[in-house]
């Protein structure tokens, strides 16, 4: 394995600019609660590989959504197991998620000049949260149908432009097939690969600046 | 600082031993590789086995046995029960001009089943109201398409329909 990566690295020169960060020197009295954002991290990519997998099988339209769920469930080869661990991942990320953010606030890492990564690290949990809506309504079931009713609903409260914030969100008056593509394109497209450039940031970031010396 | 926290980049001859002739950071780098070579390696087989069609065969026409010649339709439309593997099923065999048509009884929109009714000589949808008339086209509701003909062949006295398994 490690000639196959000398090889590699050779024409490839990946491995210099990084060893300043994996080999670098660590503060001292760091707990497990520093990896919080590593197992949130992990979490992602898990949501990546097995939302990658369920998306040969999964059918974003008002009539074939629900059917192909069930398929997913019953019929593929180990698909309850992918479609259980991209369900219980995106669980444990929003749990983890709000951990690291603890963890980060209570030893003040937040503080210049570590402020632009505070305000990345923010960003990329509001698209986590919006990851975890829009893809509640795929499975396309009475569960997933209300939420997703009630929820966009919500952007109606918002005052003068609420009606046309609702309209856009839902592509339309209701909930509908409409809403079904949306929502799809948005969990499987727009938020992962938006998420990879913040946490590209993010881990730079960390590179940069180092980790924030414990209280 | 402690060596155990810091990621030593301290000199060699500091380097403990152990009986495996490593040193510790080698044996938990090797670790840690072999860890990642096993997880992915795993993934890798789980996301071909996941990919693999879990339904390869053909889909063929099989004709089945519904009725005897004798009860093919003079004029106009019947409604065929017949038996296979145990479950009752509906077909409708409507006489066209010099030949037979056999319709599927499965509404076109979301799969009801349509019944015939004679005095309005239509195939009604109980769902969601769609209508078809005696050929099998759409004349209100919302079928997108009308009533599938399946095709259908007489041999030996006997009716043979065909359905796609």
């Amino acid at each position: 394995m490690g000639k196959i990566f000398d090889w590699i690295d050779a024409k490839f020169h990946v491995k210099a600019p990084h060893g300043g960060f994996l080999q670098r020197r660590l503060p001292e009295g760091l707990s497990y609660a520093y990896c919080l954002g590593g197992a949130a991290f992990t979490a992602y990519t898990i949501l990546l590989f097995t939302g990658m997998l369920l998306s040969i099988y999964y059918v974003p339209s008002e009539h074939d959504a629900y059917s192909s769920i069930l398929r997913i469930q019953h019929e593929v080869h180990l698909g309850w197991l992918i479609r259980g661990m991209h369900k219980w991942s995106a669980t444990i990320l929003i749990i983890f998620l709000i951990g690291h953010t603890l963890r980060v606030f209570i030893s003040r890492a937040y503080r210049p000049p570590k402020e632009l990564n505070w305000v990345v690290g923010v960003i990329t949990m509001v698209s986590c949260f919006a990851s975890g809506f829009t893809g509640y309504l795929l499975p396309w079931d009475q569960k997933a149908y209300w939420a997703t009713e009630v929820g966009t609903s919500m952007a109606h409260t918002i005052p003068a432009i609420g009606t046309y914030v609702m309209y856009f969100v839902r592509g339309g008056i209701d909930v509908d097939g409409t809403t079904l593509i949306r929502f799809y394109s948005i969990h499987v497209h727009w938020l992962p690969l938006g998420m990879l450039a913040l946490l590209w940031m993010h881990f730079h970031m960390i590179k940069r600046q180092g980790i924030k010396r414990p209280l | 600082m402690t060596p155990g926290r810091t990621a030593g980049t301290g000199p060699p001859e500091a380097a403990q031993h152990g009986k495996l002739g490593m040193e510790r950071r080698d044996f938990l780098k090797i670790l840690v590789q072999g860890i990642l070579v096993l997880l992915s390696t795993l993934a890798a087989v789980t996301a071909a086995i996941f990919a693999y069609p879990a339904r390869i065969r053909q889909k063929t026409v099989q004709f089945i046995d519904v009725s005897s010649e004798d009860e093919l339709p003079g004029r106009g439309i019947k409604r065929v029960v017949y038996e296979e593997s145990g479950r009752k099923s509906i077909v409708y065999l409507a006489r066209e001009g010099d030949s037979y048509v056999a319709f599927s009884p499965v509404c076109t929109h979301l799969g009801c089943l349509v019944s015939y009714n004679r005095s309005q000589n239509r195939f009604l949808c109980p769902c969601h109201g769609g209508k078809y008339d005696a050929s099998g086209r759409v004349i209100e509701g919302p079928p997108p398409l009308p009533l599938t003909r399946l095709p259908m062949k007489v041999e030996k006295g006997r009716v043979f329909v065909g359905f796609k398994v």
